[in-house]
């Protein structure tokens, strides 16, 4: 009997021993905010565990909801051993306190990307994710109608009024842009104004360290500017979201849309021929480019699986990393590398070649004013509603940085 | 109520006398009961008031004593929001009371009309909406208000200056959504008051038309008077409902109450404080939205238990 026990022991100890072995076979699990990208991400994970035998699980969350979730799980310890990290300050806070793995000394990181690339994620000094996409911005046109009423695309924002005038007598909506959902009215139209009608980022470094002020006159001529759109809107832009301005521009009743570049192949099936212009500057300036690191991937400190995770970060930094992203990551997602980049979708290799020779830069607000951001939404819904003229905008906007520093 | 005399007259009854049994026989009946109230209630409850007075921080959380209700009523931002969310809620409230409970109050002494046909088909109709999803139909009314998609039917119809943006107007889109709102919960009211007004006894109805009484009068000195507990019941589910009314607003507008913040009441406003954060930063602070639910549940209380003293002490 005592025999049979110590037999049964050994064999437990034994089946327990290999399950370990086998248990080696790791599962990663990737938060992300990205739940549209599910497909296409597991396509790359997919590849990437045919190279390393390492398997990874996406786990997305609705995009906004992941802050707040993130944060919940990291504090309740349940949080994923691999995630998708905010650029700038949403992620900061979270390496600051303590969740994010410091990855400074990654293989192949400093090959792949300068200290401009990992400034959003970085803080203290120490890198804290390994960057994967970037966005930009710009404006979709429909060529079919643009060819109709025989129009060229516009290169200087003078140009382009004359355009959305041409297309409104023509009976189309010039503009797809409305204002309800409260967010892209900015992200994707006046941040994508602001570097050529500013400066790019050494302008944007003055007006953070207090140099310069943000009711001065080339913010008054950018909201005055960005004024001038509204007519060319949709009728009653103040209740179009984000959703209707898709759908006008899919169906063909709106000629042009200011959208970033993750939704390119929304309209893929859209039977007419799609374009992409840089907004314009005005005529004398120089038309700059949002190009807006997006995303990076950060490792869970408290990870069972430390090594497999950095692994993981270091393939993402290798050549091999950046070429797979480069094929799986969704259209208009563009990997944020100095690698080599050869982009597959035709549309997404037309819209990132738009910022070719430019000197693009980051969201405005985001590197260091993300406070602005609610503040700067009103102020361009005020010109655009007409309940607030651009000088009024302006100030508005630096009263508000003021309090904000003044804390 | 009319049960309590039961126990007495109950066979299966055991232990203690018979005017007053002993209380563990209550308490295997109230146990389960209480226990679930216990736990998903008041633990809840109380916990969340406890929250109120602390703030988390590098990822600790701390004791910070009554600093939280300090920062929601002087921080310029949050005391702006608070009172603007506060108003607006009223006015949310006061129009379910003004459009949903008086056209509640209409449609029940219609119903209740011997002489009329197709009463079913009307319950029907006023009830259907009810049953639906607000997500549902705050979506559809959301897109039949959007002139874009409309616009040209208006048109054709020859009304286009009724084409409007509505829900991007300041100050028409609160009113607008109440609306939508009303519509959706006509039904309840309905019923409340057309199931009390049925409880009437006919000897009473009778009578009074015996001795010449109008139609206004009998709804006024006969009918209101006979359902003033059910007009306070339901007086107190529109108040208690619509503070805690969110999922109408998240439908057709979206979390953070635009066009600039005229349609946020306190439900999104606690969203975006305690549960989701503010865009694009999206960091919650758990610590300030347990004290805006405190703040929210003292005021509820307040206005609540006068209310239902006042309406119950004759039921």
């Amino acid at each position: 009997m005592k025999k049979l026990l110590v037999l049964m022991l050994a064999v437990l100890a034994f089946v327990s021993l290999v399950s370990g072995v086998i248990a080696a076979d790791v599962t990663l699990v990737m938060g992300s905010w990205r739940a549209d990208d599910v497909d296409a991400m597991n396509e790359l994970f997919a590849a990437y565990e045919e190279a390393s035998g390492v398997k990874i699980e996406f786990k997305p969350t609705n995009p906004t909801d992941y802050n707040a979730t993130l944060r919940t799980q990291l504090e309740a310890g349940t949080a994923p051993d691999l995630m998708y990290a905010r650029s700038y300050a949403t992620g900061a806070d979270l390496y600051k306190n303590g969740f994010f793995a410091k990855v400074n000394d990654l293989e192949g990181l400093d090959a792949a990307f300068s200290a401009d690339y990992l400034a959003p994620w970085t803080a203290d000094g120490d890198v804290f994710a390994v960057p994967i996409q970037a966005v930009n911005a710009a404006v979709y046109y429909n060529k079919d109608i643009f060819a109709e009423v025989g129009l060229e695309i516009p290169t200087t924002f003078e140009e382009l009024l004359d355009a959305a005038q041409k297309l409104q007598d023509a009976g189309y909506v010039p503009f797809a842009n409305g204002i309800a959902d409260n967010w892209d009215i900015l992200e994707c139209l006046f941040l994508g104004m602001v570097p050529s009608w500013i400066g790019g980022a050494d302008v944007r470094a003055e007006y953070e360290n207090g140099e310069k002020l943000m009711n001065d006159e080339v913010w008054v001529k950018a909201y005055a500017d960005l004024a001038k759109l509204a007519p060319f809107f949709p009728k009653g832009f103040e209740s179009v979201t984000y959703n209707d301005s898709q759908a006008l521009f899919a169906t063909g009743k709106a000629a042009m849309f200011a959208d970033g570049s993750w939704n390119i192949s929304v309209y893929d099936d859209a039977d007419f021929d799609l374009g992409f212009f840089a907004i314009p500057a005005p005529a004398g300036m120089e038309t700059r480019m949002q190009f807006h690191p997006d995303a990076a991937i950060a490792m869970n400190p408290a990870t069972k699986y430390p090594e497999e995770a950095r692994a993981f970060l270091a393939w993402l930094c290798s050549q091999d990393g950046t070429d797979t992203l480069a094929k799986y990551l969704p259209a208009g997602f563009f990997p944020y590398t100095l690698n080599k980049v050869e982009l597959a979708d035709v549309h997404a290799k037309e819209m990132l070649a738009l910022g070719d020779g430019k000197a693009n830069d980051a969201r405005f607000v985001w590197p260091k004013m993300i406070d602005l951001y609610t503040p700067m939404l009103e102020a361009c819904n005020g010109v655009l509603k007409g309940s607030m003229d651009p000088q009024a905008a302006a100030d508005s906007v630096q009263a508000a940085w003021e309090a904000l520093t003044a804390k | 109520m009319a049960q309590s005399a039961g126990p007495r007259r109950s066979r299966i009854f055991r232990g203690g006398s018979d005017i007053n049994p002993s209380w563990h026989y209550w308490m295997v009946y109230l146990l389960p009961g209480l226990l679930i109230y216990i736990f998903f209630m008041a633990w809840p409850l109380v916990d969340s008031v406890r929250v109120s007075f602390y703030q988390t921080g590098e990822g600790i959380r701390r004791f910070v004593g009554f600093s939280n209700y300090i920062t929601l009523f002087t921080d310029p931002i949050l005391k702006e929001r608070f009172w603007g969310a506060f108003r607006h809620t009223w006015l949310f409230f006061a129009i379910h009371m003004c459009v949903q409970n008086v056209l509640g109050i209409f449609f029940a002494t219609i119903l209740t009309n011997k002489t009329m046909r197709g009463v079913r088909a009307y319950q029907i109709i006023l009830f259907l909406p009810v049953t639906l999803s607000i997500l549902v139909t705050g979506y559809l009314w959301k897109l039949l208000l959007n002139p874009v998609w409309t616009g040209s039917v208006f048109e054709s119809m020859g009304l286009g200056f009724l084409s409007q943006p509505y829900l991007g107007m300041e100050n028409i889109a609160l009113p607008v959504i109440s609306l939508v709102s009303c519509w959706q919960w006509v039904g309840l009211p309905t019923m409340m008051f057309f199931a009390a007004l049925q409880g009437i006894s006919e000897e009473v109805i009778e009578a009074a038309s015996l001795e010449g009484c109008s139609g206004w009068q009998m709804f006024r000195f006969i009918q209101l008077p006979l359902i003033m507990p059910i007009v306070g019941i339901i007086a107190i589910l529109t108040f208690v409902n619509n503070f805690n009314a969110f999922d109408v607003v998240y439908a057709m507008e979206g979390p953070s109450g635009p066009p600039n913040y005229s349609t946020d009441i306190i439900g999104t406003f606690f969203y975006r404080l305690g549960i989701a954060g503010e865009h694009p930063v999206a960091i919650p602070n758990p610590g300030l939205g347990a004290t805006l639910a405190t703040v929210i549940f003292v005021m509820l209380t307040i206005f609540v238990v006068p209310t239902l003293i006042k309406t119950q002490r004759e039921a």
